[in-house]
């Protein structure tokens, strides 16, 4: 559950894609051109949101005749400093990292994940040359926030 | 038979680690998509988590058992042929394989031999693919680089980017 509050509050941090929520609740069953239309962000920007904010579960999308309907689920999110401490404090493999390989560790991190944005090494070779496996590689990332989506 | 979807793991890792596996396949399979990830790969989804996640159980019970559970996802969907395991034919491809493991160890100055199964596999499942349906294949990947190595084929193949979950 944590990183599901985690990505509520990323998307609905975001006062744009706040407001493609807001518009969704009110407007129901509207496509990516309304959106954009009604609220004058670009077409790839409105795609863009859309996506991130289905991969977050918090808007639904059904496919009618040849255009494609986006509606908001009905989520709640409850924030209290016990849940954030569960969403941020709890653990992670960013720590049983940390606790292996130190700040030496963190810094030959960020060193891979820099060539990896660059396109100089593919995730696999970054988590050989790290040591890990590939799933605590991109866990790694996710975590840190260094993917996007 | 639909359109063809090539998932790499580090899409599935996150989406099964934020919870959104499932409503992620069932979009693709409404959209027409037939997911699919080499064989290579589902080591990587399954048993190296798993092993993992055993490794750390006794410091960190709660994250083990996130991580199992997220394993348990990825299975589930396999299982259920949300997900459909595909075996790279080695011998038809061998010369394109070594082709692309050249590529890949060149990017990482490391030897031929160093270069792990899931980078090759995936870019010659597309191709194998390609060269089955005669169609546009579809490929989703968080790795900037594996996209790079892919596009040096794309005189031989016909295939897009699907970014984002």
């Amino acid at each position: 559950m944590a990183e599901r509050t985690i990505s509520i509050l990323r998307a609905v941090g975001n006062p744009n894609k706040a407001r493609v929520i807001a518009h969704l609740a009110k407007h129901k069953g509207e496509t990516a051109e309304d959106l954009s239309k009604h609220l004058g962000y670009p077409l790839p920007t409105v795609y863009k949101y859309l996506r991130e904010l289905e991969a977050a579960r918090i808007v639904e999308s059904e496919v009618k005749g040849n255009v494609r309907l986006y509606h908001v689920s009905d989520f709640k999110l409850v924030i209290s400093p016990e849940r954030l401490m569960r969403a941020f404090e709890g653990q992670s493999i960013l720590d049983v990292y940390k606790s292996k390989y130190g700040d030496e560790g963190m810094k030959r991190l960020s060193e891979l994940m820099a060539k990896v944005d660059d396109g100089k090494m593919t995730f696999r070779q970054a988590a050989s040359t790290l040591g890990t496996t590939y799933y605590e590689f991109v866990s790694l990332l996710n975590e840190i926030g260094a993917i996007d989506g | 038979m639909g359109k063809k979807l090539v998932v790499d793991s580090s899409v599935l890792i996150i989406l099964s680690r934020r919870g959104a596996l499932e409503a992620y396949l069932t979009r693709r399979k409404g959209e027409g998509y037939e997911v699919l990830v080499p064989r290579a790969i589902v080591r990587e989804l399954l048993v190296e988590p798993k092993r993992y996640a055993e490794g750390i159980k006794v410091k960190y019970p709660e994250l083990a058992s996130k991580i199992m559970q997220s394993v348990g996802r990825v299975n589930g969907a396999i299982q259920q042929g949300l997900i459909g395991v595909e075996t790279v034919n080695y011998r038809e491809y061998s010369k394109i394989m070594d082709n692309v493991r050249k590529r890949l160890s060149r990017l990482d100055a490391k030897p031929e031999h160093a270069v792990k199964k899931g980078d090759p596999e995936l870019i010659i499942l597309v191709i194998q693919l390609y060269d089955k349906f005669k169609e546009k294949i579809f490929v989703s990947t968080k790795d900037k680089s594996l996209i790079k190595i892919l596009k040096l084929f794309s005189r031989r193949v016909e295939y897009g980017i699907l970014n984002g979950p």
